[in-house]
């Protein structure tokens, strides 16, 4: 077959590709797209298999994934302020809704517009956006290596455990939350992290890699690289459903976690569906589903029965995940950044 | 060369472009390293201050540019007799050698970097091989600076290879004949004639070889991981982690100088070395 390009189909062509540059309103109508945020490992996959095909069916709409941390959609978000925004709906732990609501980065949540808002247990119903879920931080420990099961994190300074312990740098939650931790545990405060450092440095010789991101942390397990290290519930079990030697455990002093939620950003091309999306995630059925294996998401709706991995090792009942020690991010929020500096002088060699 | 007017404003829509995408942008960088806050409300020079006055901060600026030199140089000495030997095979074996130099560059250098993973590691090739030879530890190479060195000299072995190769190719035959014949050995005519000759492509090889190495944030921290600190992973951080935007962009700004250093030394010396070949 030949093609004849002439000066005018050239022409023609070119403005129909104009029109819909100019109009992308008009290309959109026919199928709508959402796009939203959502974190790497777990939630990326129940995002993807279980939500966006019950969000297609509801809406027609389809959603795009931008997989992203919370820092760095907050940054995104920063960088975009007045412009459309990158991403419809924000993802965030904790500490990010704070920083995000201080930058006029999301807007109050719309609840009347979301049936499912009110059957959440009502510590997550925060008005800047849902809670959807918690996580946990906990021990990490390859059960091939290490056959019974670590109590506290004390274990982590064995001497046995000499260049097995791994650790992940502050960029991530999961990074900070265990220096804080381990900061309380050390008998610190909110305003003095001389204990978590001091105890720091003593574990650096136990310390076999120290992953850059959350990324390099989980293949630092697949290889087997590390024996013991703190982690989170939810990375563990999705670990354990790719068949990665990982268990995990709840030392004595308790559970330590923070929520995970979704927010309506400003400007949002799609604030419709953004909600719509948003409540799918505070459906009960979907949340049942979710907090089946491979996921094992913490649900927060008080109508989903706690069942699998997560009554074997977290809670048994609503009332034990009331219990999870929370953090004080509008404390540890402004101290982030020193932190981090202090932490990679720390470490660094 | 002498372009006429008429025609240098064909290159307009790529000024333009150079002008939106990549002047301005680092204008702005420039000048929000100039401020205290990213909202740019007040002038100031403390992030400079901050940084010339921390030896933390020097030291990571250090390691980088020693890192870069380190995998150059193990780029050179393997990218080099590889480029010699690809220019005088003969054109099938040439074509071969030209598509494995390639091959690399067209994965992903995520990807490469993986690979890279699952060979270093522990339970990885090198050291199951290590320790099928006897030996009663594996050997620690990730989230080691020479295991750094051995990724990013292969990752980025290319950008050696063909511009000394394409420099080599261009060197008139002739002239190592004629050294030949004028009784010198293999050694001395490579010594004295090709090496030589070649030195631009060597220069141009560097260049480019170590720019990408000490800007190749995901081998460095993929496979560096977090205690191996360069400056990609340093401004990254500070952007990102630690949301100090100011201060990011002051460290982009003085890496990117302490670059632009290096690569003017590297092209002072290319420019002489091409008087040198054509003398």
């Amino acid at each position: 077959m030949i093609i004849r390009l002439n000066r005018r189909t050239m022409m023609g062509g070119a403005a129909a590709f104009g029109a819909a540059l100019a109009m992308p309103h008009v290309a959109r109508a026919q199928a709508k797209t959402l796009v939203a945020a959502t974190f790497p490992g777990t939630w990326n996959e129940a995002d993807r298999n279980v939500i966006s095909p019950a969000f297609k069916s509801a809406t027609g709409a389809a959603v795009t994934q931008s997989i992203v941390l919370g820092t760095d959609q907050v940054a995104r978000l920063t960088a975009a302020k007045g412009n459309k925004p990158p991403f419809d709906v924000a993802f965030f732990d904790a500490p990010q809704v704070l920083d995000a609501v201080k930058e006029g980065l999301i807007v109050e949540y719309p609840a009347a517009q979301s049936p499912n808002f009110g059957g959440l247990i009502p510590k997550f119903q925060d008005k800047w956006g849902p809670k959807i879920t918690m996580q946990v931080i906990g021990i990490g420990y390859n059960p091939k290596k290490i056959t019974t099961p670590p109590k506290s994190w004390e274990e982590l300074w064995e001497p046995k455990y000499k260049g097995r312990v791994g650790l992940t740098a502050l960029n991530s939650q999961l990074g900070i939350a265990f220096l804080a931790e381990l900061n309380r545990i050390k008998g610190g405060s909110e305003t003095d992290f001389e204990p978590a450092f001091k105890a720091l440095r003593e574990l650096l010789p136990n310390v076999g890699a120290i992953a850059a991101n959350l990324g390099a942390y989980a293949t630092l397990w697949q290889q087997e690289q590390i024996d013991i290290a703190p982690y989170n519930f939810n990375f563990v079990q999705t670990l354990k459903a790719k068949d990665v030697p990982v268990e995990f455990t709840i030392p004595q002093t308790g559970a330590a976690g923070w929520e995970t939620s979704l927010h309506l950003v400003a400007n949002a091309q799609e604030p419709e569906l953004a909600v719509k999306y948003i409540d799918l995630h505070l459906d009960p059925k979907i949340q049942a589903q979710v907090m089946k294996p491979p996921y094992d998401v913490i649900p927060t709706s008080s109508k989903v029965t706690l069942e699998g991995a997560i009554t074997t090792s977290l809670a048994k009942t609503h009332d034990d995940l009331a219990k999870v020690r929370g953090f004080d991010w509008e404390k540890l929020n402004p101290q982030r950044g020193a932190l981090i500096e202090r932490f990679n002088r720390e470490i660094k060699v | 060369m002498r372009v006429k007017g008429d025609e240098s404003s064909l290159a307009l829509p790529l000024a333009a472009v150079f002008v939106a995408f990549f002047v301005a942008p680092l204008c702005i960088l420039v000048v929000l390293s100039l401020h205290g806050e990213a909202a740019m409300r007040t002038w100031t020079a403390a992030n400079y201050v901050k940084f010339f006055t921390d030896a933390f901060n020097y030291s990571i600026l250090w390691q980088t540019l020693l890192l870069g030199v380190k995998a150059t140089l193990v780029c050179l000495v393997f990218g080099y007799p590889i480029a010699w030997v690809c220019a005088r095979s003969g054109a099938r074996l040439q074509s071969i050698i030209v598509f494995l130099v390639i091959m690399p560059i067209l994965t992903s250098v995520v990807v490469r970097t993986f690979a890279w993973i699952v060979i270093l590691g522990r339970q990885g090739i090198i050291n199951q091989v290590w320790l099928g030879l006897g030996a009663a530890e594996p050997l620690r190479l990730l989230y080691t600076e020479t295991g750094v060195i051995m990724v990013l000299a292969q990752v980025q072995m290319p950008l050696m290879v063909l511009p000394i190769l394409t420099v080599m190719s261009k060197i008139d035959p002739n002239l190592a004949d004629a050294s030949r014949v004028l009784g010198a050995g293999e050694w001395r005519t490579l010594w004295r004639v090709t090496i030589p000759l070649s030195l631009p492509g060597v220069i141009a090889g560097c260049i480019l070889t170590y720019t990408a190495c000490i800007t190749a944030f995901v081998t460095q921290t993929l496979i560096g991981g977090a205690r191996l600190i360069y400056m990609p992973l340093h401004i990254y951080q500070q952007a990102v982690g630690a949301n100090n935007w100011p201060f990011a962009a002051a460290i982009s700004v003085i890496f990117m100088v302490a670059v632009l250093v290096i690569v003017g030394i590297l092209g002072a010396i290319g420019r002489r070395s091409e008087t040198f070949a054509r003398a």
